[in-house]
């Protein structure tokens, strides 16, 4: 019997909410039995507006009806929007957390990844998202507040603009503080003798200038930054992935086949935005191909609007300073670890084709998708799955 | 720093070899693609390329500052 544990807390499109259905009912029509995978759907935020949108419902309706799948929507967050009478009337399938114990959603998210993983002492939460901008972090505090409850150590990667809740001196008048909430989280990990491991990627510190070069020593030291966050190389980050324990982020899954394999876990990196006009998709490669250099065995799916970075033949003008992400793909087809596919329903939703420089990158469908989510594909082994989406 | 001399020391070490590999695909024989990196970067990523039949050689220019050369 395997587990897979979703945790979904950006808008999910119609789209999206089509391909998860599909994925997750081709998981269901080819596994059974000992095989068979139970699925947990954790809905917070965002998320939240497909269960009320007819756009996306249906498929949520989809995945509700299988046997397998248990959807938990966020009460508190559900109260919040003014969606909770109309989940819970319109959709049975839903389970949605609530009542007198404060937040019940996340103490139910850290124990389904506990129940899987009998001997767990920690778990992480990869936060790609600034602080107010966003309500993410408000998210990992809340997580990470429940993983300390449980006894357990909390790890935070900051990526991208996850590297904001570095900066010192945060002073919202209206949201919670995060840069206070994590020097509490650190302190109170210390006091109960569990220390936290909170670290910020020097590459997305460095260009937020939170890591900033001494001339002095040649050497970047923290600018303007809380203590309890360190600010590592993300080859030190991503050391982290090869041990087994949970890692979440905005929109996440894992999927646990056999929790006391010691091969390190197989990531999953899904490729979601178009290519240049904000870091998702840099981010995402430049996490995926370190990954897979460090031996990690890696694939990236281009997906939803990530196709487009497969599409027609970019050019950079030679005055402007970005990665070709085209030529970083076919400069990296030959890394071992590292496998690329395209996922061709969001190809022909679109009407484009993958240029013909990209021809040898695999297609795959929701059937082909569901295979590599689940561990099913042939000749391949992975206990555990890790997936993560930019 | 000298003219066409890229500075390349803010990248991630991946990064890096992705620039380069980038780079060095484009370079005619006998050319060269010179730059500034740091030691962590030297030692990891640059190296490496000697492997692969490039020749990489470099001066230190600062305490943790080397002008790398490499070539086909």
């Amino acid at each position: 019997m395997g587990y897979s544990t979703f945790l979904f807390c950006d808008p999910v499109s119609a789209e999206r909410a089509g391909w998860f259905s599909g994925v997750m009912q081709e998981a269901a029509s080819t596994v059974s039995g000992e095989s068979q995978v139970n699925v947990t759907v954790f809905l917070t935020g965002d998320a939240l507006f497909s269960l009320v949108d007819s756009r996306s419902r249906s498929s949520w309706n989809r995945i509700g009806d299988l046997p397998s799948v248990r959807i938990i929507a966020d009460g508190d967050e559900l109260r919040l929007q003014g969606l909770l009478h109309s989940v819970s009337s319109q959709a049975q399938e839903i389970h949605i957390t609530g009542g007198g114990e404060h937040d019940p959603f996340w103490e139910c998210v850290v124990s389904t990844l506990k129940t899987h993983r009998p001997g767990m002492k920690r778990a992480a939460f990869l936060l790609c998202n600034s602080p107010y901008m966003s309500r993410v972090p408000v998210y990992m505090l809340r997580f990470f507040s429940r993983v300390q409850k449980a006894g357990l150590v909390p790890e935070m990667y900051n990526y991208l603009d996850g590297v904001h809740t570095l900066h010192n001196g945060q002073r919202p008048s209206e949201f919670e503080n995060i840069g206070r909430g994590v020097s509490a989280l650190a302190n109170s990990g210390a006091l109960s003798g569990r220390d936290t491991w909170f670290a910020a990627c020097s590459r997305c510190a460095t260009a937020r200038g939170y890591y900033q070069m001494n001339p002095g020593t040649g050497f970047c030291e923290p600018a303007s930054c809380i203590q309890e966050i360190a600010i590592r190389p993300l080859k030190e980050i991503l050391a982290r992935f090869f041990q087994d324990h949970p890692i979440v982020s905005h929109f996440s899954g894992e999927c646990v086949l056999d929790e006391r394999a010691k091969d390190a876990p197989h990531l999953v990196v899904f490729i979601t935005s178009p290519p240049y006009c904000s870091e998702w998709t840099f981010g995402g490669l430049s996490l995926a191909v370190a990954a897979a250099m460090d031996g990690m065995r890696t694939t990236v799916v281009f997906i939803e609007d990530g196709v487009f970075a497969l599409h027609g033949t970019h050019d950079v003008p030679e005055n402007d300073k970005i990665f070709n992400i085209q030529e970083m793909v076919a400069v990296t087809t030959d890394v071992g670890c590292l496998r690329y596919f395209v996922h061709s329903p969001s190809l022909n939703e679109r009407g484009i084709a993958v240029s013909d420089d990209f021809s040898l990158i695999r297609k795959v469908s929701d059937a082909g998708l569901a295979s590599i989510l689940f561990g099913k594909e042939p000749g391949e082994h992975s206990p555990i799955v890790r997936m993560i989406f930019f | 720093m000298e003219n066409n001399t890229k500075d390349f020391t803010e990248l991630t070490c991946t990064n890096l070899m992705i620039k380069l590999k980038i780079l060095l695909n484009r370079l005619p024989n006998g050319d060269s693609v010179r730059f500034l990196a740091t030691r962590e970067q030297v030692d990891n990523t640059c190296t490496p390329f000697s492997g692969q039949g490039y020749r990489v050689s470099w001066d230190q220019r600062g305490e943790n500052q080397f002008l790398v050369q490499i070539g086909r």
